[in-house]
């Protein structure tokens, strides 16, 4: 029983770990407007976590810059298992009007799974809501599939 | 004992919250908020304005060689899209729309992508009448030379008419042999000599886009 009620509770707290590789900021801005009091995103159990070890879902934004991408990589190893990595913004998926750049090592899926894109430049904050409530559904498949 | 605050903080226990309840209430966007992009196909003539403008690099075309014609499929990755609305802007047959569609969510990396094809017919080679016309058209500065003179009277009454093919004409009377529409075309099929005065276009090639008809400063271009 108690197992059950830890499952389903789980479900309804996903935290967020938030990266930003290389942004120029408009996403990370959208992102905090969904944490705080006008969008409110906590009301739906999200959480800012501080560090990695304690996320569940990682946001990332930005084109994935030459200097960030060891930082990115090894902050999305330190997240355990089962994790959901959601990328917002165009940036991360293609590197957008960066793209070919010297310093892009983009997109990200090159490098992990990649399991949400939020599309927009940047993305309305309901449609930030929209991708993480996608994203905590995703996790609590990867959960039951792990048991 | 005052409690200014009692009064104020017993009200807002009982008032709603100041927060927008997104999921359980949809909320639309501004009226022109730029979203997922709509392409209507059969607007469209592949004259390439918007891939030219597109800073993102979003849109892409393949062509494939069928019977009827060239069947071009043009897609629009938002994936890659600033949303700028550059594309909508050029277009001159608004074949491209901004929506305010924001829920652009995607698992797959297809599910981002909007596309639509078309089958552009070869333009319609006429056997007799483009012959004629060809050499019509380096004649009319001729004529206008010859006479010398009466010049004045002579420029009205070879006023060109526009064609029925949506292709551009070129007022002799009125060029300046800028070169301004030969490099506006997205097509590349004007070629202007400066030198030579002359001005020549390649039928196969121009889309009637209207590109150098709106570009020329001196109005010289009928459409």
């Amino acid at each position: 029983m108690f197992k059950k009620l830890i499952e389903e509770s789980t479900g309804k707290s996903p935290w967020l770990f938030h990266i930003n590789a290389g942004s120029c900021n408009g996403c990370d801005i959208e992102l905090v407007s969904v944490l705080t009091p006008r969008y409110d995103a906590e009301r739906l159990g999200f959480k800012l976590a501080g560090s990695p070890r304690h996320a569940d879902i990682v946001v990332v934004t930005g084109p994935i810059t030459a200097q960030s991408l060891p930082r990115v990589l090894r902050s999305i190893e330190q997240v355990p298992e089962p994790r959901c990595i959601v990328t917002m913004g165009s940036c991360p998926q293609s590197g957008n009007v960066f793209r070919g750049s010297y310093s892009i090592c983009g997109p990200l899926s090159k490098y992990v799974h990649v399991d949400v894109d939020v599309a927009g430049c940047t993305p309305k904050p309901e449609a930030v809501i929209d991708g993480l409530a996608l994203a905590t559904q995703i996790l609590q498949e990867k959960r039951r599939a792990m048991k | 004992m005052d409690f200014p605050f009692v009064k104020e903080a017993i009200s807002q226990l009982f008032s709603k919250p100041s927060c927008a309840m997104y999921p359980a209430v949809e909320s639309i966007a501004a009226p022109r908020y730029r979203g997922r992009i709509a392409f209507d196909p059969t607007k469209c003539i592949n004259c390439l304005m918007c891939e030219r403008v597109c800073c993102g690099g979003a849109i892409t075309h393949t062509v494939e060689k069928t019977e009827e014609g060239d069947k071009i499929t043009r897609s629009f990755n938002l994936g890659c899209c600033t949303f700028c609305a550059h594309c909508m802007d050029f277009c001159n047959h608004g074949a491209i729309q901004l929506t305010q569609d924001y829920h652009m969510i995607a698992t797959k990396e297809e599910d981002l992508i909007v596309s639509g094809t078309f089958i552009k017919k070869p333009p319609v080679k006429k056997a007799v009448p483009p012959k004629p016309a060809a050499p019509a058209a380096p004649a009319a500065p001729v004529g206008a030379d010859a006479p010398g003179g009466p010049k004045e009277t002579a420029a009205p009454a070879e006023a060109p008419k526009p064609r029925d093919d949506g292709k551009p004409v070129q007022d002799p009377a009125k060029c300046v042999y800028c070169t301004i529409c030969a490099r506006k075309c997205p097509a590349g099929a004007l070629t202007v000599d400066r030198a030579a005065k002359t001005w020549t276009l390649d039928e196969d090639v121009c889309v009637g886009c209207g590109t150098c008809a709106a570009a020329c400063p001196k109005n010289a271009i009928i459409m």
